[in-house]
């Protein structure tokens, strides 16, 4: 939606296509907040904020595009706020900013525990006041690739079925992440990474696929997010004999140390035997229920629906789950992907300002000013621009493949697939990853694409045909999965997200200060690589 | 005997006084002694509520002190919009002390006694559709309602929202069906028993109130009930007095007799005319009555 | 992935639903019962995907996150809306209960349980919900500063996730389909209330429209279905006092509470009597006459001479003096707690003395399509 406020304001002729209606976008379920040095809670400049990011992104993030970032969040979140985002307020009555993880300043900007809805509600009520057209529930399953040039979008109409090309000189992709790779994961349903997908598909690249963030406080079994924002509350993690276990891995910054970080000790503890019954607890009662009921009543009812628990009274026994992808579409700081008109933003770009792991608070910044760039960039380049060719064919070609998959009837259902592959991933590309099993998965992943050649969609209906898209979600998981296990095994350290505590346990600068890249060759992925961009900050140790 | 303060509200006091008279009348055979509150006032309804919130609150913190004042615990309203506002205001003032300052020093500088958050507001319903109320109900209706079917009409604001009321469960409360089968006659059951009857609006807005309205009593009547009951005034002027309204944008005559709560328990206990006054009503109740089997 | 599938070492139990099934392309519906096995924890989404995972592909609804924040998944659970990723079914599968489920009320149904949301989104976008800037600036360029509790004023109202359960249910739209709604007039006093917005007055002027604010009938369904704790009919009052403190009171409903307010400070009850041609006018009142007389043969049309005055009535009077200087006039009047926001428990209504009966109620959900008219003679 940024992107699309941001082309219509340099008065290019601008379409938003979705799946979802526009507010159903899991961005609405960021809970924390959104990082920026207004300096609001306590001195703070942007070079602090870069710098953290920096460490955080264990020195794999590129440092002019994290400058970037952190210099020009400030403005862009007073923007939000002009727009009328409902902001919690200091005593004075600025924007009130808290602490997060793996941050020197409290600079996560919040609304309550519900920040990223509140963005989402202002961003859509922007649109809505430029009467911004939206194709809404329409499923992107193509790029429509002409000359070079990304020339449209070939999109599955899930209300009334049927397939459209839309033409346009630039498609920006924000699509968000894959967290649905991962039994166990904050993300929605809708997170397959489609976006990743189809660019892949058009043979641009992906990078730095192997970097999955696991966030360290979600619920059992099913992964629903409790914010870090409870932490920066000062909430406490405690293991089964209700040791405060981070004094032994983050004796500084405790629970307040990065991502990254907690989730491998919560993993080592649960693996150790000091979890309860496979979760660690994560303690808010010290924090009393008014501090609970004003700043944390999302967390609250969260914990109480889908944990039984209420954390006036109880901890919650959290675990580390799959939410966030450091990596995707390759861009730039504009969000030009190699595939001149083609444009990402968001989860599903890697600029990199993530690098191998990322800050709470960051991601809802990135989609903010990175989406205001890339829709900018974008309706420049658009207007300087005349022709869209969208080829004959392009939709009869498509209704071919289409007609393919739902013509079968004998084969397997999608969800045998899609559990294996989530449970699979789950146990062999999670917290800790060891070579062994990295190769087992790619095998697995590769039996798994095979037997999706047969799956079978039952509804054969035009109107709202879920079946369909999901099964075509399913095949955007097996690529992406598939990506991500070569990356993975193709780095050879330990490096923010991606452990390897048994064969490569330390981080090698030497020769893995650079990003991974993976590009469709026709048949299989294949690897390259590219070094990281270092403006001011030198690779050093990192501790919390 | 149970002493409550009893609220009476607007209705009850003037243009429904039937339903004063039969609660007077009920209340002793049900073990409840009422001390009526005098300096009191109209609740406001959801209208002063909307109108001028402030203001709702401290009428009705007013008529919340008066209760406490008589030395009762328990607040005794026979109207569920009185009911919904004072156990609204009663939430907000028990459950935040800076509120409850201002409103007290607010009330104290009118000569009204603090409100110290001690009393609760319950409708007759309650305090008759179990425990000792509900015995003595039963021993009282002696003498029945033997081959009626009665369709309860909940209404809104006796049931919703439920944090606010919390008797029963809103969307299937068992209240007047218990009290029906305990007087003798038989619940009938329909969708539209939780439903709105539009009173609120009905002035306002009578197309839209009447497209409220004809849905109880048109689902009552295919299901064969005989009459009525609610336990609200407002919704009873609704479904008696507005009924004739009907036939004009319907063309049905439905005829349906809508009955008070303490009217319907009356004629199971044999109360006489002097003590439920019919006449005061648009519908004739007479029909049902002629069916009544002794 | 659906996390009904992992943990086999899960306990499972067996979930019955019966779900109404439409088909806009045929106009077939059918009412068709599924029995599945489900561990647990499920909600009644995850029965739904085991359904359509293993059973029935061409059952068709929304969902995204899962976790009551997108707004996706609502639906009616025996007649009542609810979010499908917040209903979980253990207590009704332990007890046996079958619930019904169909689409939600007061839209078009697409298929099965998925609606048409364009209505919803049309009267949305008829609010105008968007800030329109005043004419203070921020100073510095930077954020305008509003304290927390100046804030807190439209707290409810900014939780609101677009779900459509308080529409659902709305007995005002289901009799005048054209109401604006509780959705849409909770967003609007998002902005009535929003400091920041310069559009006030122009927006209390729309939302007294003949469809608008004294449309709404109070039946407090939609804060009873509300799953974020909105309180929609909260916000509608709060919409109602702002206007009549500005001064925009032609409307009936207007004046019609302007009335109650008036007879409390001067008889204490309400003045029954004069409240039909306070309200809707002499002119209009005369035309009630034959109406009026048919209620005043049973009495029900109490003198307004001699005045039923309550005691004391003068104290009445006293305290909307006292009050009028305090600063919460109009909607700061509605209270959400003085200090910190009391949201209210949102839990399932406590107090429930007896056992649901074993019914299903629900079987035959009311659904009309739009612009029937409940009650017109068919």
């Amino acid at each position: 939606m940024r992107a699309a406020i941001a082309a219509f304001d340099a008065g290019a002729d601008v379409a938003m296509l979705s799946k979802l209606h526009p507010t159903r976008s899991h961005s609405g379920a960021a809970e924390g907040g959104i990082n920026a040095a207004l300096g609001n809670a306590s001195e703070d400049d942007p070079e602090s904020h870069a710098f953290d990011t920096v460490k955080g992104s264990d020195y794999l993030g590129d440092q002019d595009a994290i400058e970037v970032l952190c210099n020009e969040a400030p403005g862009d979140v007073y923007e939000l706020e002009n727009w009328g985002a409902v902001f919690s307020r200091t005593e004075d009555g600025r924007i009130a900013q808290r602490p997060f993880g793996a941050a020197g300043a409290p600079r996560t900007a919040y609304a309550a525990d519900i920040t990223g809805h509140v963005l989402v509600q202002v961003l859509y009520e922007q649109v809505v006041r430029r009467e911004i057209r939206t194709y809404e529930e329409f499923f992107a399953w193509k790029l429509v690739v002409e000359d070079d040039r990304c020339q449209g979008v070939l999109a599955w109409d899930l209300l009334n079925g049927g397939l459209h090309a839309i033409g346009a000189k630039t498609v920006i992709l924000a699509t968000g992440g894959a967290g649905r790779l991962y039994v166990g994961t904050t993300n929605a349903y809708a997170c397959t990474g489609d976006g990743m997908a189809l660019a892949f598909r058009v043979g641009v690249p992906l990078k730095d696929m192997e970097m999955m963030q696991f966030h360290p406080t979600t619920l059992s079994p099913t992964g629903v997010l409790i914010t870090e924002g409870c932490r920066g509350e000062g909430a406490h993690l405690l293991n089964a004999d209700g040791e405060r276990f981070l004094k032994r891995y983050a004796p500084n910054a405790m629970e307040l140390a990065s991502r990254d970080v907690i989730s491998r000790a919560e993993q080592t503890e649960i693996d150790e035997g000091r979890g309860v019954d496979g979760n660690v607890l994560l303690d808010l009662r010290h924090l009393g229920a008014e501090r609970i009921l004003e700043r944390l009543h999302g967390t609250r009812e969260l914990s109480m629906v889908f944990a039984g628990v209420d954390p006036i009274h109880d901890p919650i026994p959290v675990r580390p789950g799959s939410h966030y992808h450091m990596g995707g579409v390759d861009t730039d700081m504009w969000g030009q992907t190699e595939l001149t008109g083609l444009y990402a933003a968001g989860e599903v770009a890697c600029i990199s300002v993530h690098g191998a792991n990322r800050l709470g608070g960051n991601a809802l910044m990135e989609t903010i000013t990175f989406g205001r760039r890339a829709g900018a960039h974008a309706a420049d380049w658009a207007l300087g621009h005349t022709t869209v060719t969208v080829p004959e064919g392009v939709v009869s070609d498509a209704e071919r493949e289409l007609k393919v998959l739902l013509d079968r009837v004998e084969g397997e259902r999608p969800w045998q697939i899609r559990d294996t592959l989530a449970q699979t991933m789950h146990e062999n590309f999670g917290v800790f990853r060891r070579e062994d099993q990295m190769l087992r998965q790619g095998e697995i992943v590769e039996a798994l694409r095979e037997r999706y050649e047969q799956v079978v969609v039952e509804d054969k209906g035009n109107v709202f045909n879920s079946d369909l898209t999901q099964a075509l979600e399913l095949g955007f998981l097996l690529e992406l999965a598939a990506c991500m296990v070569d990356s993975g095994l193709a780095r050879k350290e330990s490096r923010g997200a991606h452990a390897r505590p048994h064969d490569y346990p330390d981080r090698d600068d030497e020769n893995y200060l650079r990003h991974t890249l993976v590009t469709w060759d026709g048949d299989r992925p294949a690897l390259d690589w590219r070094p990281v961009t270092m403006t001011k900050w030198q690779p050093q140790e990192r501790t919390y | 005997m149970r002493r409550v303060a009893y609220y009476k509200g607007c209705l009850a006091s003037l243009s429904a006084k039937e339903l004063d008279i039969s609660t007077r009348a009920l209340a002793p055979k049900v073990g409840l002694e009422l001390e009526e509150l005098e300096a009191v006032t109209c609740c406001g309804a959801g209208d002063i509520h909307e109108a001028e919130p402030d203001y709702y609150l401290h009428l009705n913190a007013r008529i919340l002190a008066h209760g406490e004042a008589t030395g009762a615990d328990t607040l005794m309203t026979v109207c569920n919009v009185c009911t919904l506002n004072l156990r609204q205001a009663n939430w907000q003032l028990q459950k935040d002390e800076a509120l409850l300052e201002r409103v007290n020093a607010n009330l104290d500088a009118v000569g009204v006694p603090p409100y110290t958050g001690s009393i609760e507001v319950k409708h007759l319903l309650w305090l008759i559709a179990e425990g000792e109320g509900y015995e003595l109900l039963k021993a009282a209706a002696h003498k029945g309602l033997k081959g009626l079917k009665i369709a309860p009409f909940y209404g809104c604001q006796i049931l919703r929202p439920s944090k606010i009321l919390g008797f029963e469960h809103p969307d299937r409360p068992w209240s007047l069906e218990a009290i029906i089968e305990a007087c003798g006659g038989e619940p009938v059951d329909y969708p539209a028993k939780i439903k709105c009857c539009g009173f609120p609006i009905i002035q306002a807005r009578e197309e839209t109130a009447l497209g409220e309205l004809i849905q109880p009593i048109e689902q009552a009547y295919e299901a064969g009930a005989d009459a009525m009951v609610t336990p609200c005034p407002l919704c009873h002027l609704s479904l008696d007095a507005w009924q004739s309204k009907l036939k004009k944008t319907t063309g049905r005559d439905f005829r349906m007799p809508i009955l008070h709560l303490s009217q319907l328990i009356g004629v199971a206990a044999g109360f006489d005319e002097s003590e439920l006054l019919f006449k005061r009503h648009v519908v004739p109740v007479g029909p049902m009555l002629d069916k009544l089997q002794v | 992935m659906t996390e009904a599938a992992i943990h086999t070492e899960a306990q499972t139990m067996e979930v019955a639903l019966k779900i109404w099934r439409f088909n806009s392309e045929t106009g077939e519906r059918e009412l068709r019962r599924y029995e599945v096995e489900a561990p647990e924890w499920v909600t009644l989404l995850d029965v739904l995907d085991i359904i359509k995972d293993r059973v029935d592909g061409t059952l068709a609804y929304r969902k995204s996150c899962r976790m009551m924040i997108c707004g996706s998944c609502g639906m009616r659970m025996d007649g009542a809306a609810v979010l499908a990723c917040k209903t979980r079914m253990y207590e009704l599968a332990s007890a046996g209960q079958v619930p019904v489920i169909s689409a939600m009320g007061n839209l078009p149904i697409i298929k099965d349980l998925v609606v048409d949301m364009q209505p919803f989104w049309d009267k949305f976008n008829a609010m105008k919900p968007y800030l329109q800037p005043g004419y203070v600036e921020p100073p510095d360029g930077k954020e305008h500063l509003i304290s927390q509790e100046r804030m807190n004023v439209i707290h409810k109202e900014s939780l609101c996730i677009n779900c459509g359960c308080c529409v659902s249910e709305c007995n005002s739209m289901e009799a005048d389909p054209d109401f604006l709604g509780p959705q849409a007039l909770a967003k609007g006093m998002r902005f009535v209330g929003d400091p920041r917005d310069g559009a006030k007055i122009e927006r209390l002027e729309a939302y007294n429209s003949e469809h608008g604010i004294w449309d709404c009938t109070r039946c407090y369904f939609c804060t009873e279905r509300c799953p974020k704790g909105v309180d929609p009919r909260d916000a509608i009052a709060k919409l109602g006092a702002e206007s009549i403190k500005e001064g925009i009171d032609r409307d009936m409903g207007a004046k019609h509470a302007k009335w109650f307010v008036k007879s409390t400070e001067t008889t204490g009850w309400l003045r029954e009597t004069e409240l039909v041609p306070k309200t809707q006018g002499v002119v209009s009142a005369i035309k009630e006459m034959k109406f009026a007389m048919s209620l005043a043969r049973r009495g029900k049309v109490p003198l307004p001479v001699p005045p039923h005055v309550a005691e004391e009535v003068g104290q009445a009077r006293a305290l909307r003096d006292i009050i009028a200087g305090q600063g919460r006039d109009g909607a700061l009047g509605i209270v959400q707690g003085e200090r910190a926001l009391g949201r209210i428990e949102h839990t399932d209504s406590g107090g429930a003395r007896r056992d649901a009966p074993e019914v299903t109620p629900g079987e035959e959900p009311v659904q009309r399509d739009i612009g029937e008219q409940p009650g017109a003679p068919s």
